[in-house]
């Protein structure tokens, strides 16, 4: 869901950026005003570790498929939201940065997309409030329960509205001719599914977290009298069943493909291409690209046979001024290589 | 190979070429990430249809590739995310704008593909300026440059923190998923019994890691402030440097470089 | 320099793992601190250097440890950990060293000073604008060491510091330990090491002081160390 430079219009970027900047500036302050000097390091570690943990690929039961872990979740109920929201903004400045994924002016758009919900409304509408009720009962039980649902509620809801978030930056800057309607309607099904698998996998991690150390996590009071004990085991087979159900079927039916979230690429050549949208989320592997090229390929010779040959007008006319500029343009590009590389070897020479 | 060590491998490669020396190396990284911000600021916001005006951006790059003798081939590398995105977006132009733009040897040009295409070259452009400022310029040398830019600290600091732990963690992930695989042949991924164990063991591990961490800044005097290492001044060239690579930017976005260097040779 | 007066701590209620502990550690020495895994050689560690607080008195350079001292005391002492990535924070081998002393509030000249000064003792000149992430382990432990000797503590305690190195980094570590004028404890497995680098020795045992003595005595007493779980040095044990 990252979104790239290209995708914003400059007063669209600025307008993210003052919105997760002021976010980020209250959260200094409230984590200021809280005084914990240990929590730094315990954020930049467990930031690391989140930037890190997103390249697990986790295998969806029944589907051959796999899904990731996006992290805003995890990280504001282990950190808190605000520790939380400036962790996030770490791990997208640094995936933005050293892996290209994202962009340096889209970076506050990402922030708020990802970051901004996932910690945020992600924890003050669901994980605290979920986890302060008496839902399930009172015992440990329960409080599995509790986890487990606040876990895939935030997942899918925070995603959903990141998603939207996407559509709406991408419409407003104007840069594609896809109506928004029809642009939200491929995009919030697809995140449906990568959500439901995140808010498992995000699950799976603080029940661990819960059954060693339940002090770690925020708004967990240590078990009020002992339920009946279930193991780890039992209870992720329960998520087993609910994910092949639900997150299976969703996934299943759209391919067969090994990366269950990249479907839509191939699954739907018409209208495929927008999905691509949570495919990021699995960019790290070279496979995807050349899928994506192959994709593009076939694309293109189908579109060709379209486009009407018309008759020769102005604008065809200034055109082509333009055109021989622009080789020109690119022949001082190619200029410029040659020339750095022939003064690089006669460096090397002398 | 796993994801991480691709990862990692990536990571090192970045540090490498920072740490190399050049013009380009040479100047202050205030200097560098003013004018790159600058530079994608000026790329987006060209006109959807402007592909002829957007296109003579591409020298600026090019020339500080060969200046600073970055490869270029690392960047395209990187190209693999950030294209197939914009691409994605980009694609449906053509299907829905379909008015004919221009005319190339007898075809006539939707402006839809001009849009695409003008998309997909922001996209390279805008990556080719981030790349070029990251390999140019060491993690610490930019968190400095962000400081003076009135970042507030408690986030320059947390960046440059988890930057470190991040290479820690990855490398630790790295060698449990090789770990993992030998024990789990032929599983793609994390089978779902351990989904919660494998990433939670590290976790706690890494609560413990964190632990010992601050208890190490702590005997080394850290209250609340960090302290950085002195960067350079910002000097004259530097800010010649911005100035300048302000002003060719203003120039390219509003005259149109391409059509002025056809004019004087088509008529 | 460092004395323990019937000091106690539990990191769990009703589970000791220090008990009644008392010893004196004077200016100069160089002491080492072995047992089994699980004695509590890390805890003592980190009960001198106030990172955990227990039962009984601490003394630091005749001082008291508490919450008034805490600073002064920590300046006096400097830590090598096991893990040297969890020591080496910043991004670079120099910033690393520079932290302490500036957060001392030592001038900048002098800090820099002060860290040439010690990676041209050390031999480690190369390693000034390395990152920390690049360098190898051997690299690391003795950049760690750099780091803490920039602080110019009085005493300095070390964990572990000749574990997973190579034969040749761990005789340069030793080395390099032997040529330190500082009060030295030194918790190790590695008891060559210690016979190497320490004249005296404790011996801890489920948290109290199994033997405390010359090195040379205790290191010898096959008998002793085999009911501690530990085995004659093999330098010894060969002849």
């Amino acid at each position: 869901m990252h979104m790239a430079d290209a995708l914003l219009a400059p007063a669209v970027a600025a307008t993210m950026y003052v919105a997760s900047g002021t976010t980020a500036g209250i959260s200094i302050h409230k984590l200021k005003k809280d005084d914990e000097p240990q929590k730094l390091p315990v954020m930049a570690v467990t930031a690391a570790l989140v930037f890190a943990g997103q390249m697990i690929n986790y295998t969806i039961p029944g589907t051959g498929s796999s899904g990731h872990m996006c992290g805003g979740m995890l990280l504001s109920a282990l950190l808190g939201p605000q520790a939380g929201f400036l962790s996030m903004i770490v791990i997208l400045a640094i995936q933005c940065l050293f892996f290209a994924d994202g962009g340096l002016m889209a970076l506050g758009a990402n922030v708020w997309n990802m970051a901004f919900y996932g910690c945020f409304v992600g924890y003050y509408l669901i994980w605290r409030p979920i986890m302060q009720s008496k839902l399930f009962g009172a015992d440990k039980k329960a409080q599995r329960g509790r986890i487990v649902l606040a876990s895939i509620l935030g997942c899918v809801i925070t995603l959903q509205l990141g998603a939207f978030s996407v559509v709406l930056e991408t419409t407003l800057s104007g840069i594609t001719e896809l109506p928004f309607g029809a642009f939200v309607a491929l995009m919030q099904p697809i995140h449906l599914a990568i959500g439901l698998v995140e808010g498992l996998v995000t699950s799976a991690v603080l029940l661990f977290v819960f059954e060693s150390r339940p002090e770690l996590l925020q708004c967990v009071q240590p078990a009020e009298g002992e339920g009946a004990k279930r193991s780890l085991k039992a209870v992720i087979a329960v998520l087993a069943v609910v994910v092949l159900v639900v997150g299976g079927g969703l996934s299943l039916l759209a391919s067969s493909n090994p990366d269950g979230l990249e479907w839509a690429l191939f699954g739907n050549a018409e209208e495929g291409y927008a999905e691509n949208m949570g495919l990021d989320e699995d960019d790290y592997g070279i496979e995807s690209a050349a899928a994506e090229k192959a994709g593009a390929i076939q694309e293109a010779t189908a579109f060709l046979p379209d486009y009407a040959f018309a008759d020769s007008d102005a604008a065809a006319g200034t055109s082509v001024s333009g055109v021989v500029g622009s080789a020109m343009v690119a022949g001082v590009a190619v200029l410029i290589c040659l020339a750095g590389g022939f003064f690089r070897k006669k460096k090397a020479e002398a | 190979m796993n994801k991480m060590e691709k990862a990692l491998h990536e990571l090192t490669e970045m540090d490498d070429l920072a740490a190399r020396s050049s013009p380009v190396h040479a100047l202050h990284p205030t200097a560098k990430l003013l004018s790159t911000i600058a530079y994608i600021i000026v790329t987006v916001s060209f006109d959807k249809y402007d592909l002829g005006g957007l296109f003579p951006m591409l020298l600026w790059p090019v020339l500080l590739f060969e200046i600073s003798g970055i490869p270029l081939r690392t960047c395209f590398y990187k190209l693999r995310i950030v294209l197939p995105l914009v691409m994605a977006v980009g694609l449906f132009n053509p299907l829905y704008d379909r008015a004919p733009m221009l005319l190339l040897g007898g075809t006539a040009v939707s402006g839809g593909v001009v849009s695409m295409l003008t998309l997909m070259l922001k996209g390279v452009f805008c990556l080719m300026a981030s790349f070029l400022l990251m390999a140019t310029t060491p993690i610490d040398s930019l968190c400095a440059a962000l400081r003076r830019l009135h970042v507030p600290g408690m986030l320059v600091t947390l960046l440059l923190l988890t930057y470190r732990y991040v290479g820690v963690m990855t490398e630790e992930l790295a060698i449990m998923t090789d770990a993992y695989h030998l024990r789990a042949p032929g599983q793609k991924g994390i089978h779902v019994s351990a989904w919660g164990s494998f990433l939670g063991q590290l976790l706690l591990r890494s609560m413990d890691r964190a632990q010992e961490l601050y208890g190490s800044m702590q005997l080394r005097g850290y209250h609340e402030h960090f302290h950085y290492a002195p960067i350079r001044a910002f000097r004259l060239p530097d800010g010649l440097y911005t100035l300048a690579c302000g002003a060719a930017f203003l120039l390219l976005r509003f005259v149109n470089l391409g059509r002025l260097l056809g004019g004087l040779v088509v008529r | 320099m460092i004395e323990f007066q019937h000091v106690r701590f539990a990191y769990e209620k009703g589970r000791e793992v220090i008990r009644d502990l008392s010893f004196r550690i004077a200016r100069g020495e160089a002491v080492g601190l072995i047992g089994a895994n699980g004695a509590g050689k890390s805890t003592v560690m980190k009960l001198a250097l106030g990172l955990l607080s227990g039962e009984g008195r601490i003394l630091i350079d005749g001082e008291e440890l508490n919450r008034q001292t805490l600073a002064s005391a920590r300046r006096k002492l400097g830590f090598v950990l096991q893990n040297s990535d969890n020591q080496m924070f910043m991004p670079t081998v120099y910033e690393d060293m520079i932290f302490g002393p500036l957060n001392y509030m030592v001038s900048r000249e002098e800090a820099d000073r002060r860290v040439d000064e010690v990676l041209a003792r050390l031999d480690l000149q190369a390693l000034k604008h390395r990152h920390n992430h690049r360098i190898s382990g051997g690299e690391k432990r003795m950049a760690a060491i750099a780091t803490i000797l920039a602080m110019e503590p009085e005493a300095i305690l070390m964990d572990e510091p000749s574990s997973a190195l190579d034969p040749c980094n761990r005789r340069l570590v030793i080395n390099t330990i032997r040529g330190l004028e500082q009060t030295k404890l030194i918790s190790s497995h590695d008891l060559d090491m210690i016979l190497d680098t320490c004249s005296r020795v404790i011996l801890l045992s489920e948290g109290r002081i199994a033997a405390d003595g010359p090195a040379e005595e205790i290191l010898r007493d096959r008998a002793l160390l085999e009911r501690n779980h530990l085995e004659l040095p093999l330098r010894l044990a060969g002849g």
